[in-house]
């Protein structure tokens, strides 16, 4: 059976570690591969011994980094190398990128160390392929996963839309404050906002809230499908969002996701309403069309479980990089039902 | 398909549309077509763009909706990878077009090449004036406070920059915007400091004065109140996109928008206009007279000899200097 390692340096709660979660645990995930999970430390992902034939950085790119992922190229010389991006996009580079060129040269650095880099929505690829950060044919596509079984069992929300939720670290990334300038426009005393979540911008939310009481802050929560059970749409104002799972959970349970039109939450297929651009008065009038709509307006899905992307994904790439190794064949993922 | 598409936003431009259009048809690109956006003109504008004859000439027709609506017509029905704009009364160089298409083409991370201006008067004729702006290593900071971008027809964008900045407000059921219709002035910066905030498509001038730039003489202080208050209305739409960065920035950015918007009011001999945008210029930063002194303390030698010996004293000075015209959008 395939042996394959993950190399994972961030193991705060978030998205890659659910979706690791959903790589080691998952059935037909399992049936690819024998997939090992190795937290490894900051900047020396060559600190922990790795007997495996594939190895997966989920490692986050850094100059401070690239030493250790030199060595880990070195010690890794006869087996693939496979890097899946999850941290940079063209909204994070809009956000927070200073030195362009330096931050070009970084990544293209990083990458060429690496046979495959695996960008998790098709905006992204888009963006490495066109700035010309990963050589062609190195580049491939898997949307990432989590185990969805609890967001489908969800009761699908019926009604007007009253409550929305927002679900993230209290982060500028996320853009909570601007969701809240914009609710507080909205005159209807019966709606509400519910922020799920906790981090560093916490107190200037909360001072942007200014005690309306139709805003809620919950507070950090370890089980957020009991969270986003309670509301009837979700609403993700990110400034930057490589893939963002919190829409696929809120997919899976039947919520509307209103959306910033960057990165990721702009792929077609995925059943989001991206609102037309980052001003309040944008937000504004999607929220005022939201909670005035009928759930039965959302956009469609492609229609497939999101776990199939996931599963022939890895199977294509697994497919391509271990010919005689590589397990599930594409019609065994293709049967898969949600 | 034509590899690059230039519009021209055409609203009642009978008088300069053909001179414009013969110098695009003079372009030593190959590739191109022009679109020309009839936005509502009442005047000959149509029959001008008609009469020539050329097949790399279309023309859009609508009714009007101001500048802004004309790009975005003209952006919608434009076929290239490459797209410029060159106002019905403004000249391109005839190697303008190639030159920013081979820029785009070395850099792929360049979103929207730029280039100087040479400022020109209503008869053609050179002021002796230029627009030599920053080319390099441009930030959203610099977009914001000195817009290096500098004119409507100086700019040529990749269609895929563009498209990372379009939206389709509530109740536009035709087609997307990339400028926002909803500003009459400051509709250029704000779209190019929304490209520069919220992708990471770099903005990036070539070096020569390859629009020839109309600036009329005279000029109107009617206008500066409203269009200061468009300046705030573009800094409050984009606030939320960037809170920090406008945060910081906003207060030399205002000084700069107040030190020009006073030059304008001094060319229209506007006495008390020029001497409270001189004020509110030092009031909001110092950063204009640090950086930049010798214009900033230029315009404030004019606004006190335009206080204390009025507007004739100043056509004198302009006549000794050189024949400085009023800009007719921010520079």
């Amino acid at each position: 059976m395939l042996r394959i390692a993950h190399l994972i340096d961030d193991t705060n709660p978030g998205g890659v570690t659910r979706y690791l979660d959903f790589i080691a645990r998952d059935p037909d995930m399992a049936e690819l591969a024998e997939h090992r999970i190795v937290p490894v430390p900051r900047n020396r992902p060559t600190a922990v011994p790795v007997e495996a034939d594939i190895v997966v950085s989920h490692l986050t790119i850094s100059w401070r980094g690239l030493p250790g992922l030199m060595l880990l190229r070195a010690r890794h010389s006869g087996q693939p190398l496979i890097h899946v991006e999850h941290s940079y996009s063209a909204g994070f580079a809009a956000a927070n990128v200073t030195a362009p060129g330096r931050f070009r040269r970084l990544l293209r650095c990083a990458y060429a160390l690496f046979d495959r880099v695996v960008a998790v929505s098709q905006a992204q690829a888009g963006w490495l392929a066109q700035r010309e950060l990963v050589a062609a044919g190195a580049l491939t596509v898997i949307p990432p996963c989590v185990d969805l079984s609890v967001f489908r069992a969800m009761k699908a929300p019926s009604g007007p839309v009253r409550s929305i939720g927002a679900i993230g670290r209290f982060d500028r990334q996320k853009g909570f404050d601007l969701l809240i300038r914009a609710f507080r426009a909205l005159p209807d005393p019966d709606l509400r906002l519910r922020l799920i979540g906790d981090g560093p911008e916490r107190v200037v939310l909360e001072a942007l809230a200014d005690e309306d009481p139709r805003i809620h802050f919950t507070g950090f929560t370890a089980d957020p499908a009991a969270e986003l059970s309670r509301c009837d749409a979700i609403a993700m104002p990110s400034r930057w969002e490589p893939y963002g799972l919190v829409a696929q959970e809120a997919r899976a349970a039947r919520r509307p996701v209103l959306c910033s039109a960057v990165d990721g939450l702009g792929d077609a297929g995925r059943g989001l309403s991206p609102v037309a651009d980052g001003s309040i008065s944008a937000w504004i009038s999607a929220l005022v069309h939201l909670t005035g709509a009928d759930h039965a307006l959302l956009p469609a899905t492609d229609g497939l479980p999101a776990e199939l992307h996931t599963l022939a994904g890895w199977h294509g790439l697994l497919a391509q990089l271990a010919p005689n190794t590589a397990g599930a064949r594409p019609a065994d993922v293709a049967v898969r039902s949600a | 398909m034509p590899k690059a598409s230039v519009i021209v936003p055409a609203y009642n431009v009978a008088a300069t549309l053909g001179e414009t259009l013969r110098a695009l048809l003079d372009q030593t690109y190959g590739d191109f077509e022009i679109v020309v956006v009839d936005d509502g003109s009442s005047d000959r504008t149509a029959a001008i763009a008609r009469g020539f004859g050329d097949p790399r000439i279309r023309l859009v027709q609508q009714p009007n909706r101001g500048l802004a609506g004309a790009r975005n017509s003209g952006i919608h029905a434009a076929r290239g990878d490459f797209i410029g704009f060159c106002d019905a009364d403004d000249l391109w160089r005839p190697t303008k077009l190639a030159d920013h298409v081979a820029h785009l083409e070395a850099h792929p991370h360049v979103g929207l090449s730029f280039s100087g201006s040479e400022l020109i008067d209503e008869a053609g004729h050179p002021t002796g004036l230029a627009q030599r702006p920053r080319l390099r290593g441009i930030t959203p900071a610099h977009i914001f406070r000195r817009n290096p971008v500098g004119n409507g027809s100086a700019p040529v964008l990749r269609r895929a920059a563009l498209e990372a900045i379009a939206f389709r407000p509530a109740g536009e059921e035709r087609r997307d915007w990339w400028f926002d219709e909803r500003f009459r002035q400051s509709e250029d910066i704000e779209c190019w400091l929304r490209l520069a905030l919220s992708t990471d498509w770099e903005i990036e001038g070539i070096p020569g004065l390859l629009t020839r730039y109309r600036v009329a003489s005279g000029g109107l202080s009617a206008g500066v109140e409203r269009q200061y208050a468009s300046w705030e209305a573009m800094v409050a739409k984009l606030t939320p996109l960037a809170p920090e960065f406008i945060a910081r920035h906003a207060p030399a950015a205002r000084a700069y928008q107040h030190r020009y918007l006073a030059r304008r009011a001094i060319s229209a001999g506007d006495r008390p206009q020029a001497l409270a945008r001189l004020a509110a210029c030092f009031a909001a930063s110092p950063r204009p007279l640090l950086e930049e002194p010798v214009k900033t303390l230029s315009t404030l030698a004019a606004g006190l000899v335009l206080a204390t010996c009025g507007p004739r004293a100043i056509d004198r000075l302009r006549g000794l200097a050189a024949r400085r015209p009023a800009p007719r959008r921010p520079a």
